[in-house]
């Protein structure tokens, strides 16, 4: 700080600045100034208004000063948040004590004497260590982010409530009846989390990031739960490939897109429901028509527009496991289950690990923030988990509108009017945004510009999922289990079962929406005759229980075989390619056979196999084409690193770079002239999925598909290419990473990250290198990768051992020991058992809360 | 009014203002401290240095005792990390206890201005 001359002056001298100062400036310039205590007023003034300014409302990317730093109430707080010991706490609502205890490694464990106290308790627990989480997921799907973040997320926010998660979940809890018992969860959880945020702000404990970010959460509500759920399902079925296909076909030309982008997969893949199956009762599916212009500039500028929403708004593909072994296949005799639902892998987790117990719940598993039930767990008698089902449930039409019609569009030989909701949607240091939403009877309206597209979503269908997971935790044999997911709609997810009599089964629960007739995989008319005219029947959705083998599977791959009689999705983009659940399906197989058993060991080595099935299949067909050819040096040392490789993404193996860059160099030898010539607009790589199964399918069986004789490259087999993107493979690493292969292992090239939810970097983990790639059970795609595991569990009912663990940690707190105590189990390929509560009670260093009314 | 008489009624205004700090976790509390200091004592050499001091332990006394009770060191460091500055955790000390320093200084810079035109403002009004 420097203070002005004058006042510096007057202080060193004890004068005051007026007599003097003053005086000898006028002298010197002639002419009159302000005194020297005018001047030092004004630089009082001046100061103390700047600090003050700062301090109430921040500076440049500063927040508020004064209340951010405020070491009594501001971000400093974090500390003492972060403190966990025992307490006695009196929560509102209550109607009887309520016990929780806290493992050492923070996973939580609920008893209560009433459901209604025990989902209250939850809510409060949830809000004690993610409260912050919990309030940007409902501020994302009720498009209210811009009101703490500003103009920065106005696209997200309009996008959201053009969407309709906020419709649909206010329509949701409108169809609850009084006698429901998820209706009384939703209530209870609320009043718990409001618990919680009473006391934070009475204790000034919120987040810090509530401090940072100048503002305190509303009370929670039944929506905000509905919402978050409601986030999920968008982020596993909300998909913009009709839009990617519809300019594919445009602009790479129908024949080629039939042909490349598939209905039925071209590979062969391990689709855990061979039928047989019932007759269809709708019409088949017609090949691939020519998109007009006008079709193919509105996907494009759709597309466009949803391309640039914020990552986790559209499914990109899913990546999931879950599998289980019968009782008879098991080395204990009892089922085995194993499940790792793999997803943005996030600081904090998007899980929560409790066990939940009072007379009518008992599970024991992971919980998602803001919704008051243990998604994936067991209870007493049964165990499960899940996998996104990647069927179709986005579907676009293009409204067919007339000038002379004006706000109306033509339906069934009728026009209609659009229906409107309007929002104001508040906006942090700028104007409210006043948005109308136009909805047609397909949906709400999307576009900006181009033809009007609106969007048939099935998470737009009102789902009491709650309710289906309230009885999930309550069954008690497949049957009812099978019963509670009749109610499951969306997102569409395959349920892996295995109880305590030995019984596995898995059944994909959900919407399988059917269309009367048209090209689902494209925009379709909106006229009528394309609509969504139903799903299939409960009974026909694909699921098997107790199979002769022994065992089940899935991995995001097609559930059905090509005998399925309904359309389902096509294999671009909506199903996994299946290396994935080709490895599974290959250990479990070979486990099981000629009588072994396995056992929890084998279940966990499976969930961090890292064996790529693909590279098994190609890369003997590589190292053959690369035999009696002139190779360098380093390319002949590379080539007998593949030859002797057993097919591991370890970090150490220097194989799996060469691979790995292979592969991509591969498709990129064979299809990038096709782009190239025929100017496709889609980026490449973002359809890479369906074109590797293709490029799967003719180096395996088709070695001479017209694909390989690309333009400008003249006749050429699936071995000349391989030829040369070896060549480019060796030459791209050599300038890399040096000549010699050997020093070229996954580890140097390969990492994964677990990002901030917040987005702040400094408090996400890594980039750290790390094994496995997109297609080993272990998944590890893109480069630094971001979405993997996000909760292994393994249950061995023979044993009666449950075993589970998540990268991240209990609290958001970035200042807690739980922030990322698990991370290193994790990584590791370890678990922590999944203690009861009694056990849990019993166990040294347990903290415990006594929860009063 | 006697110069004991002054340092007893700012003393206890800063008791009060302290008091008000914990009690409602009002963080203007020291520049509203400093600012009484300022208009009550006057001397801007005196009164500056000790509003800056005020402000450097009304923000820089819980700190310590956050410290003493919690360890800082995880909160410092996040908070770093969340300004942008790694895992630089002394970035956010110094952060804060600047930020207190100076609501004390410039509280006192502006009382003792006050002060010193006070004089002058009963002498325009009393004409």
């Amino acid at each position: 700080m420097t203070l002005d001359p004058a006042v510096e002056a007057s202080i060193h001298k004890g004068k005051s600045p007026s007599s003097q100062g003053a005086v000898v400036t006028r002298r010197r310039i002639g002419r009159p100034r302000p005194s020297g205590r005018t001047v030092n007023a004004v630089a009082a003034l001046v100061a103390a208004a700047a600090v003050l300014y700062a301090a109430f409302f921040g500076a440049g990317p500063l927040p508020a000063l004064g209340p951010a730093f405020n070491p009594l109430t501001g971000a400093w707080t974090m500390a003492a948040a972060a403190q966990v010991g025992n307490q006695t706490l009196h929560l509102a609502g209550l109607q009887q004590p309520v016990n929780v205890s806290f493992e050492t490694d923070g996973t939580a464990h609920i008893v209560a004497q009433t459901d209604h106290d025990l989902f209250l308790a939850t809510g409060y627990v949830h809000a004690r260590f993610r409260l912050f989480q919990m309030d940007l997921m409902r501020r994302q799907g009720e498009g209210r982010l811009s009101q703490v973040i500003g103009k920065a997320a106005l696209d997200s926010d309009r996008f959201e409530l053009q969407l309709g998660l906020l419709r649909t979940a206010k329509l949701e809890w409108s169809q609850l009846t009084s006698s429901d018992p998820s209706r009384d969860a939703l209530i209870a959880y609320a009043e718990g989390v409001n618990d919680r945020i009473s006391e934070a702000e009475s204790t000034h404990q919120l987040d810090a990031m509530f401090t940072l970010l100048g503002y305190q959460p509303a009370p929670w509500t039944p929506i905000d739960t509905l919402i978050v759920k409601g986030d999920m399902t968008q982020t596993l079925n909300f998909t913009d490939t009709p839009l990617v296909i519809a300019q594919l076909d445009k602009s790479l030309g129908a024949d080629l897109t039939s042909e490349w982008f598939p209905v039925l997969p071209p590979n062969a893949q391990s689709p855990y429901d061979p039928g047989p199956y019932g007759a269809a009762t709708t019409a088949p599916i017609e090949s691939m028509s020519q998109v007009s212009d006008s079709v193919a500039a509105t996907a494009a500028a759709l597309y466009q527009r949803l391309a640039a929403l914020p990552p986790g708004l559209i499914a990109t593909g899913g990546a999931s496991n879950n599998w289980a072994v019968a009782g008879s296949k098991s080395a204990s005799g009892g089922a085995l289950l194993a499940g790792d639902p793999h997803l943005h892998l996030t600081l904090p987790s998007i899980w929560f690990q409790l066990s939940m117990d009072s007379p009518g719940y008992h599970a024991s598993g992971v919980s998602i923030p803001g919704t008051p039930i243990v998604l994936i767990g067991h209870n007493q008698h049964i165990a499960w988990s899940l996998t996104d089902a990647q069927d179709q449930q986005t579907f676009y039409y293009l409204e067919h509108e007339d000038a002379a019609h004006p706000n109306q569009y033509l339906w069934k030989g009728s026009w209609q009017p659009y229906k409107t909701v309007a929002y104001d949607i508040p906006v942090l240091g700028g104007a409210t945004e006043h948005l109308t939403v136009k909805l047609s009877v397909h949906g709400p309206v999307i576009t900006q510009r181009g033809q009007t597209t609106s969007v048939w979503w099935a998470g737009n269908l009102p789902s009491q999922d709650l309710d289906a997971l309230l009885r999930v935790g309550q069954a008690s044999n497949w049957q009812q289990f099978r019963d509670a997911l009749r109610d499951w709609h969306s997102p569409t997810h395959n349920f892996v079962y295995a109880d305590d009599l030995g019984n596995i089964g898995l059944i994909s629960a959900g919407y399988f929406p059917l269309v009367a007739a048209g090209q689902p995989w494209l925009p379709m008319p909106g006229t009528g005759e394309d609509d969504v005219t139903g799903t299939v029947p409960y009974d026909a959705i694909p699921q098997v229980y107790d199979p002769p083998a022994g065992i089940i599977w899935s991995a995001n791959q097609r559930q059905v075989t090509s005998d399925y009689p309904y359309y389902i999705g096509t294999a671009s983009n909506f199903f996994d390619p299946g290396y994935r659940a080709n490895e599974i399906h290959r250990v479990l197989s070979l486990g099981t056979a000629n009588g072994g058993k396995m056992s929890a060991a084998d279940m966990m080595g499976l969930q961090t196999d890292t064996r790529d099935f693909l590279a098994s299949e190609i890369v003997p067909v590589l190292v053959q084409a690369l035999a009696g050819e002139q190779l360098s040096p380093s390319e002949s040392a590379a080539r007998d690193l593949l030859a002797k490789w057993d097919y591991r993404m370890d970090t150490s193996s220097a194989a799996a770079t060469i691979w790995s860059t292979f592969w991509q160099s591969y498709l990129s030898e064979t299809f990038d002239p096709w782009w190239k010539s025929r100017a496709v607009s889609i980026d490449r790589t973002e359809v890479d999925d369906a074109l590797g199964q293709d490029l799967e399918a003719w180096t395996l069986g088709d070695t001479a598909n017209r694909a390989f004789s690309s333009p400008g490259n003249g006749v050429r087999t699936a071995a000349d290419v391989m030829l040369k993107a070896f060549h480019a493979t060796v030459g791209t690493l050599t300038k890399s990473l040096g000549s010699t292969p050997s020093s070229w292992p996954w580890g140097r090239v390969h990492t994964r990250e677990l990002e901030n939810l917040a987005q702040v970097s400094g408090l996400s983990y890594g980039p750290r290198a790390d094994r496995g790639d997109a297609n080993t059970p272990l998944a590890s795609g893109g480069n630094p990768s971001t979405h993997g595991p996000s909760w292994r569990m393994v249950v061995d009912w023979g044993t009666g051992t449950f075993s589970g663990i998540y990268p991240g940690g209990q609290s958001e707190n970035p200042a807690s020991a739980w922030y990322t105590n698990r991370v290193d189990t994790w990584w590791s390929g370890l678990y922590a058992p999944m203690l009861t509560a009694d056990q849990a009670s019993a166990a040294k260093g347990t903290f415990k809360w006594s929860l009063q009314p | 009014m006697s110069r004991r008489l002054s340092l007893g009624i700012t003393l206890i205004i800063v008791v009060a203002l302290g008091a008000v700090d914990l009690v409602l976790f009002a963080w203007w509390a020291p520049f509203l401290a400093g600012l009484a200091i300022g208009v009550l004592a006057g001397r801007a050499r005196v009164t500056i240095p000790v509003g800056a001091l005020l402000g450097l332990l009304a923000w820089g006394a819980p700190l310590l005792y956050d410290q003493e009770r919690y360890g800082l060191g995880p909160a410092a460091s996040s908070l770093a990390a969340i300004m942008g500055f790694g895992h630089q955790g002394a970035i956010p000390v110094v952060l804060t206890l600047l930020v207190g320093t100076l609501l004390g200084l410039t509280g006192a810079w502006l009382g003792s201005v006050a002060k010193s035109w006070l004089p002058a403002l009963q002498r325009a009004t009393s004409r």
